[in-house]
């Protein structure tokens, strides 16, 4: 691999950690705030709050996919 | 350079649609998985998503141009 390669394939890299962070810190906070109570009562996560948690994760992600598809579906260039 | 910009944009323009359709399409957490009516919202947002950034773009250029001093072009 050639210097330039690597540089290339490196700041590619950085962009796709810089989308997966992006993309974390969105499903992270979006499922707070539909899944937590905000009283705020306790310190820890009740059961229904686990399982609010995880559901609205796999949904996120569900939504991830439909939307890259179309998105693919509109440009030439489809992120993912 | 530009390329890069343009990846990033795109990546950052997909991440932010995708947490605006999910705000407003999903509300229930009782399955796992999408329901229909979820499904379909969210196809119907980003398409609109899509159109409506098409139409601001347009309208966008012309303003800029009559603000640069030359006629909009006709579209």
């Amino acid at each position: 691999m050639s210097e330039v390669d690597r540089a290339k394939a490196l700041k590619m890299a950085e962009v796709e950690m810089e989308y997966r962070v992006d993309l974390f810190t969105r499903l992270s906070s979006v499922c707070f705030d539909k899944c937590i109570d905000h009283k705020y009562k306790d310190g820890d996560l009740n059961v229904g709050e686990n399982s609010c948690v995880d559901r609205c994760s796999s949904k996120y992600w569900q939504v991830v996919g439909i939307v890259g598809q179309l998105l693919g579906a509109n440009q030439q260039q489809p992120p993912r | 350079m530009i390329d890069e910009m343009q990846t990033r944009d795109s990546l950052k323009m997909y991440n932010r649609l995708v947490e605006r359709c999910f705000s407003n399409c999903v509300d229930t957490f009782r399955r796992k998985n999408l329901d229909k009516d979820e499904e379909k919202c969210v196809s119907k947002c980003t398409e609109k998503f899509l159109k409506h950034s098409a139409r601001a773009s347009l309208r966008f250029n012309e303003l800029n141009a009559e603000a640069a001093g030359m006629p909009a072009p006709p579209q």
